[in-house]
């Protein structure tokens, strides 16, 4: 069966936002990711701003000589969190299949809704009157029977737009635009495609196979099948972890206390950083220990509170280690679960709010742009074991990274 | 005064009074002493009676039983054998007497006669009495009532010690007693018998007020307090028992300013069916972080809803009967600490005000301005 994918994109997300709060930026250049004189770089520009050349990821520096008249503002990631969870639920109404992508922008698989709803192009329509009605903001969509043709629709005619690719017209509704517009295409292959005298995805559509396997590999089939407007991707729902885990297996079995406290505090900043990626917070933890000779024991604890920072999970796996921990035996594997996840957070009455949570906040930050190892406790340093990855989890895909 | 080595003590008591004596300071006997002493209750004739004294250094507790003494002494024994032996005897005269030769204590009951092994009387701690000369005194039902709405509302982690205390604020004709955990506050106030001045502010072991409220009796009487001069101990005698506190040290968290002094919605509600709804949708929240969910107007206009989801379990919504004002709003909390204002609160009416999803939420009880509970609310992502 042919299926019926929409792409939705809010436009300018982060500056629409800030004009939804002050009416009084209306009509004028909107630009998010720092005051001006600040070193931070565009995260979201009105599309005032952008007609001065203004685009995202540019350094504030730089948009400030382009726009000098434009309106600089640091940004309320709390509520684009809050204003796409809202979205989000627009989206969810009309079917269960809904991808987000980011704060801004999620796939829907309506397929099944049809019957219920109607066709994509009305779904889209219904879509696009809700989320301005309920939430003030303007989305563009893409309807079409896959994921490649619905974001390059959503995209085509943005701002507030509703393109639609009717099934069978997916390879001439590619064919003149530019091979950039297609996902894996970037400056370099860009530029090898122009070597062959190719500009347009009509144009790589009916370049032979072979050519394209031989200068590009596995990913030139790719390529050639996208081209032709076929993607098979499936539209897969975001799902809450039910836990975030690590796990360190030692090179040599390690019956040191202190070492195997230190390897928790690693583990915990581990878990406590996924979770906040995740926007969650755990009421309970749980260590596991394998011994020498494979006897494996999980012990939990519940935590006061839920959290999501690294010293209550750390005290937790600390204590679960002094009660579980057997003297003089040697350990192969520690492990720290964060579990009974939750998206909610208490908030506090007397704690200065953003203390904990802004420091936490410029580690996760400094992490994401240098690396897990740019920066640890003290405490930590040459205590730090080398972690093995991948440890049951389903690859991260947050609904909402954070700004 | 007569003492004589070779006897040590020699009391009569009613078999009943010692049992009730014995419950009454069994309650602050150390069970994990470091001390073995900790674990005796000193036995101690004064005042034509006995007294009976026990501690954990945290508290101590003195409870004077009548008896006809013979021969003043003092000795102590462990607490629990002499609880369990006397409450295994008959309601009948217990005689009680001490041999200094020996340290024993024989215990003599009608034909049952029993001897047990004791530390001298010198190896355990003093608990200081109050004395004649309290500084204020306040009415025990009220006080009994203000520590049931305040105490529960103490922390019970270690991770900050002065938040497992409650502020106790003794200024002019008013005794002010508030506790928090982070994330709820209740405050109370109440009438002092005669003025304190210059005021006094502690921060007693909210355990300690649990005791108390053991302790105390539900009934008008004046209860006596007093704060010792270096401020280290709180006291208070009552009915012939005297309770002494250590007090923590420390700055409570300046709690005025978080307590909202506006609201934007309003609703008043029956407190009983405020509180069997918050049961009921708790029993849904328990997998969802204990989280419920309460709307004033809105969906349910003529009320407040409670609800609570539990993504694999099912959800429960309660509509209750309400008078409301302001605007339609929501928010979340944790049920447990709804539960427990609730249950706590003493008033037939609960109002609760809110000023929007992430605001703190305030409860009072209607016509009943001298509490104030407040609960931090949770952010859900929906």
């Amino acid at each position: 069966m042919t299926r019926t994918i929409l792409h939705a994109d809010l436009d300018a997300f982060y500056a629409s936002v800030e004009v939804l709060d002050d009416p009084s930026l209306r009509g004028k250049p909107v630009i998010v990711g720092g005051d001006r004189g600040t070193r931070g770089v565009v995260m979201a520009a009105s599309y005032e701003a952008r007609k001065f050349g203004v685009h995202s990821a540019m350094p504030i520096r730089t948009a400030v000589s382009l726009c000098p008249t434009g309106v600089f503002l640091p940004g309320h990631p709390d509520r684009y969190r809050d204003l796409s969870a809202q979205v989000m639920r627009i989206f969810a109404s009309y079917t269960p299949l809904v991808e987000p992508i980011s704060l801004d922008e999620a796939f829907l698989d309506v397929t099944a809704s049809r019957e219920v709803f109607g066709d994509g192009e009305t779904i889209g329509r219904a879509l696009k009157q809700r989320v301005l009605d309920e939430a003030g903001l303007v989305v563009s969509v893409g309807v079409a029977p896959n994921k490649l043709c619905a974001k390059v629709a959503s995209d085509l005619r943005k701002p507030d737009a509703l393109v639609v690719v009717p099934p069978g017209e997916e390879a001439t509704f590619l064919a003149p635009l530019p091979v950039s517009r297609l996902w894996g295409v970037g400056p370099q292959s860009r530029q090898a495609l122009a070597d062959y005298g190719v500009t347009t995805i009509g144009q790589l559509a009916v370049l032979p196979d072979g050519t394209l396997r031989r200068r590009f590999g596995s990913h030139g089939h790719d390529l050639a099948l996208r081209a032709r407007g076929i993607d098979p991707a499936p539209v897969v729902p975001w799902q809450a972890p039910k836990s975030i885990g690590h796990e360190l297996t030692f090179e040599r079995d390690v019956d040191d206390p202190a070492r195997l406290e230190a390897t928790l505090l690693d583990l915990a900043e581990s878990v406590a950083s996924r979770l906040r990626n995740h926007h969650m917070a755990a009421g309970a933890v749980q260590l596991k220990l394998r011994y020498e000779g494979f006897e494996t024991l999980t012990r939990q604890m519940r935590v006061p509170l839920q959290t999501r920072e690294s010293e209550p999970i750390y005290a937790a796996g600390v204590a679960l280690l002094r009660k579980t921990l057997v003297r003089d035996r040697a350990v192969r594997l520690i492990g720290l679960t964060a579990i009974h996840l939750t998206d909610v957070q208490q908030l506090t009455l007397f704690d200065a709010p953003d203390k904990t949570d802004r420091i936490t906040r410029s580690i996760d930050a400094v992490r994401e742009r240098f690396g897990e190892k740019a920066i640890t406790r003290a405490r930590l340093v040459g205590h730090r074991d080398r972690r093995r990855f991948g440890f049951g989890e389903k690859p991260e895909l947050p609904p909402d990274a954070d700004p | 005064m007569v003492v004589k080595d070779e006897v040590g003590m020699n009391v009569s008591v009613m078999q009943e009074n010692l049992a009730r004596g014995l419950g009454v300071v069994g309650r602050a006997v150390s069970s994990r002493a470091t001390l073995p002493v900790l674990a005796n209750v000193l036995l101690k004739t004064e005042n034509a009676g006995l007294k009976l004294t026990a501690t954990n250094l945290e508290i101590g507790i003195n409870c004077w039983v009548p008896g006809k003494v013979t021969d003043e002494g003092e000795i102590t024994v462990p607490a629990k054998l002499l609880t369990e032996l006397v409450s295994s005897l008959p309601n009948q005269r217990i005689d009680l007497q001490f041999s200094a030769k020996d340290r024993t204590l024989k215990v003599t009951c009608g034909g049952s006669r029993s001897s047990i092994k004791g530390i001298e009387a010198d190896e355990f701690p003093v608990v200081a009495a109050i004395g004649d000369t309290p500084i204020t005194s306040a009415d025990s039902r009220t006080l009994r009532e203000a520590l049931g709405e305040v105490v529960f509302a103490a922390a019970s982690d270690e991770s900050r010690p002065i938040l497992t205390g409650v502020l106790t604020r003794l200024a002019g004709d008013r005794m002010t007693l508030a506790a928090a955990d982070n994330y709820r506050i209740a405050v109370r106030g109440l009438a002092l018998a005669s003025p304190v001045s210059p005021e006094i502010t502690i921060v007693v072991p909210a355990r300690s007020y649990a005791e108390l409220m053991r302790i105390m009796p539900d009934a008008e009487e004046p209860i006596e307090i007093t704060v010792t001069p270096n401020k280290s101990q709180i006291l208070f005698h009552v009915n012939g028992i005297d309770l002494v506190s250590r007090l923590i040290e420390g700055q409570f968290p300046n709690y005025e300013p978080v307590i909202p002094t506006g609201h934007t919605s309003r609703a008043v509600l029956d407190r009983e069916a405020f509180l069997a709804g918050a049961r009921r949708a708790s029993i849904f929240a328990r997998d969802s972080a204990n989280i419920v969910k309460i709307e004033i107007g809105g969906e349910a206009a003529e009320g407040v809803s409670i609800t609570a989801h539990a993504a694999d379990i099912g959800d429960a919504a309660d509509a209750l009967e309400a008078s409301i004002d302001g605007q339609p709003t929501s928010i979340a909390f944790n049920a447990r600490y709804l539960i427990d204002v609730l249950s706590n609160l003493g008033a037939e009416q609960a109002a609760l005000e809110l000023s929007g999803p992430l605001a703190p939420g305030v409860i009072r009880g209607v016509d009943k301005d001298d509490y104030v509970h407040v609960i931090m609310p949770v952010r859900t992502a929906s």
